[in-house]
């Protein structure tokens, strides 16, 4: 059986790994802040490692799968119970 | 949902909290748009839940609590996670929880708020390396800026959001390396003069003393005097080099912060063509609005530190005018009643205005910051550097928007947001010009990325 979370808490999952982290927080900031998942996604542009910047809704840098949804700007999304999360650490080829 | 309402706001920070608030006690429906989860924008973030309240000052908290406690008893439309795209007179083009919908406002206050200057350098796109604010964001949501947490990080830059985090960094017994220095000696001794009015504004005053006493007590090494910033690693940040007194020095750490000021945020009013007027000292520019908000646009407002960064609780003030100019505006309340109600918030707006005058010295953001080497990466959406920039300069293109089409800075999906300002400095420094004198980027609608289906959807588009 599992834990129930901590009151104040959510439970969620950045990329297969389960962790608990406050409510009311965003996705960014639990996955940075609390995960410490380093890079975030490889820029289609120049295949370098990146990670959110600014936080705020600005920089587009925080783009991560959220419950399949690609290319969400993370930074923007509160954590929800049972949230799904992946980084996109490959991208796709354009055909 | 209804779509028609008297007045829409733009944004729940302090500004369109309280310009909502103020309009809807003078009798107008009113709903507010917000990007964000819950209301509180930046300063505010979280201020419903005990984690947020627990990082800002007592009377911070308290202004926070009673103005999100008014909001909700307000009895005002409320769409969190709601993005704005597009926007004009009585039609504005948003998206609420993804679904595209078209707002029909009488009238509209626009306040986006501020964002930090994006100030580019070698390194500054490697996972580890942070905005301030995106490091203040990270503690106030209870994580650690780095995995171990006795980690040291590294502060680099000048302006006010650094203090700040210093204090917090210190409170949460993060251990800070150093405090790299940019800061702009010569318009730092210009703010001595204008010193003397701050005490029009004592709290304010006393707030700031406070927060630099208690950065003095943490025993943080400031080094003055830097310049090169530059992020060092292969797939994530793994120390910081700079240069003091024209030797270079290094420090090994997994997060560097930087901060160089704070700038309103113009997209949605650039996009509307409103004019623009621009601060030689703070470098930004900023819309031309009266004291109570009103455009050159009927109908359009803006509120807060979009229009000029005077900090929270001026933007409250603010907001108060003019959801208040707003109400007089659609014939609600009558010419005297809107002068009765908005004397006080702007007899002490004014008062702020004067006593933070230095503040425009003291934080002045150093020109030099810059001045970076060709291969520093300036748009970091399409892989644009500062030598992509200059070469098309010295090719002649001396207007931003010409530099833009040709190398493509600007054009990715932060809308030239995080490049815009470095894009003018540096085209502008290329041929010795004023960034005033090197164009804007002309900002098109929508100003947010929206998916083809959303935009055809509402505009009946098949």
């Amino acid at each position: 059986m599992k834990d129930a979370p901590a009151a104040g808490s959510v439970t969620i999952t950045v990329d297969d790994r389960e962790l608990q982290v406050p409510e009311g927080i965003t996705v960014a900031a639990a996955v940075l802040g609390h995960a410490h998942a380093g890079r975030t996604y490889i820029h289609p542009v120049d295949n370098s490692p990146r990670a959110p910047y600014c936080l705020m809704g600005v920089c587009f840098e925080c783009l991560m799968e959220i419950n399949g949804e690609p290319d969400v700007q993370s930074c923007l999304i509160s954590v929800e119970e049972g949230m799904i999360i992946k980084r996109q650490l490959q991208h796709e080829e354009v055909n | 949902m209804d779509v028609q309402t008297d007045l829409l706001v733009v944004g729940a920070g302090p500004a369109g909290l309280a310009a909502a608030c103020a309009a809807r006690s003078c009798g107008l429906e009113v709903t507010v748009v917000d990007e964000q989860a819950a209301p509180g924008g930046q300063l505010f973030r979280n201020i419903e839940t005990p984690l947020g309240q627990s990082m800002l000052e007592p009377k911070e908290r308290e202004q926070g609590m009673n103005l999100a406690a008014d909001f909700r008893k307000s009895g005002v439309k409320y769409y969190p996670g709601t993005t704005v795209w597009g926007l004009e007179p009585r039609k504005v083009s948003c998206n609420i929880n993804g679904k595209p919908v078209i707002l029909k406002p009488s009238t509209t206050v626009i306040a986006p708020g501020a964002m930090e200057r994006p100030v580019p350098f070698p390194g500054w796109t490697l996972p580890g390396v942070l905005g301030a604010g995106a490091g203040d964001i990270i503690l106030r949501s209870g994580g650690t800026l780095t995995e171990n947490p006795d980690d040291p990080v590294v502060l680099a830059g000048n302006g006010p959001l650094l203090l700040l985090l210093a204090c917090h960094l210190i409170h949460s017994g993060v251990k800070v390396a150093a405090w790299l220095d940019t800061g702009y000696w010569s318009r730092r001794l210009m703010a001595a003069p204008l010193m003397p009015a701050s005490l029009l504004d004592s709290p304010y005053l006393g707030k700031g003393l406070g927060m630099a006493l208690q950065i003095v007590k943490g025993k943080i090494p400031i080094v003055s005097g830097v310049k090169n910033i530059r992020a060092v690693g292969k797939d994530r940040l793994e120390k910081v080099v700079y240069e003091v007194l024209g030797k270079q020095k290094e420090l090994y750490t997994g997060t560097l912060m930087r901060h160089e000021g704070v700038i309103p945020r113009t997209h949605i009013l650039n996009s509307m063509k409103v004019e623009h007027a621009w601060d030689s000292v703070q470098r930004y520019w900023y819309p031309v609005v009266s004291e109570c908000g009103a455009t050159s646009i009927d109908g359009i407002y803006l509120a807060g530190d979009a229009g000029y960064v005077h900090g929270g609780d001026a933007s409250i003030l603010k907001g108060r005018l003019s959801g208040i100019d707003a109400a007089r505006s659609l014939g609600v309340i009558s010419d005297s009643e809107a002068r009765f109600r908005s004397a006080e918030p702007l007899a002490v707006l004014r008062r702020m205005r004067i006593a933070r005058g230095f503040l425009r010295y003291v934080f002045a953001p150093n020109p030099g910051i810059f001045d970076v080497s060709d291969d520093t990466m300036v748009c970091r959406c399409e892989c644009v550097t500062a030598g992509d920039i200059r070469r098309a300069v010295r090719e002649g293109h001396t207007d931003v928007n010409e530099v833009k089409l040709y190398t493509r800075c600007g054009m990715g999906q932060c809308q030239g947001r995080m490049c815009g300002p470095a894009l003018a400095e540096i085209t502008a420094a290329e041929v010795s010009r004023s960034p005033k004198k090197v164009g804007t980027l002309k900002i098109q609608q929508p100003f947010r990325p929206v998916a083809l289906r959303s935009y055809c959807d509402v505009n009946s588009l098949k």
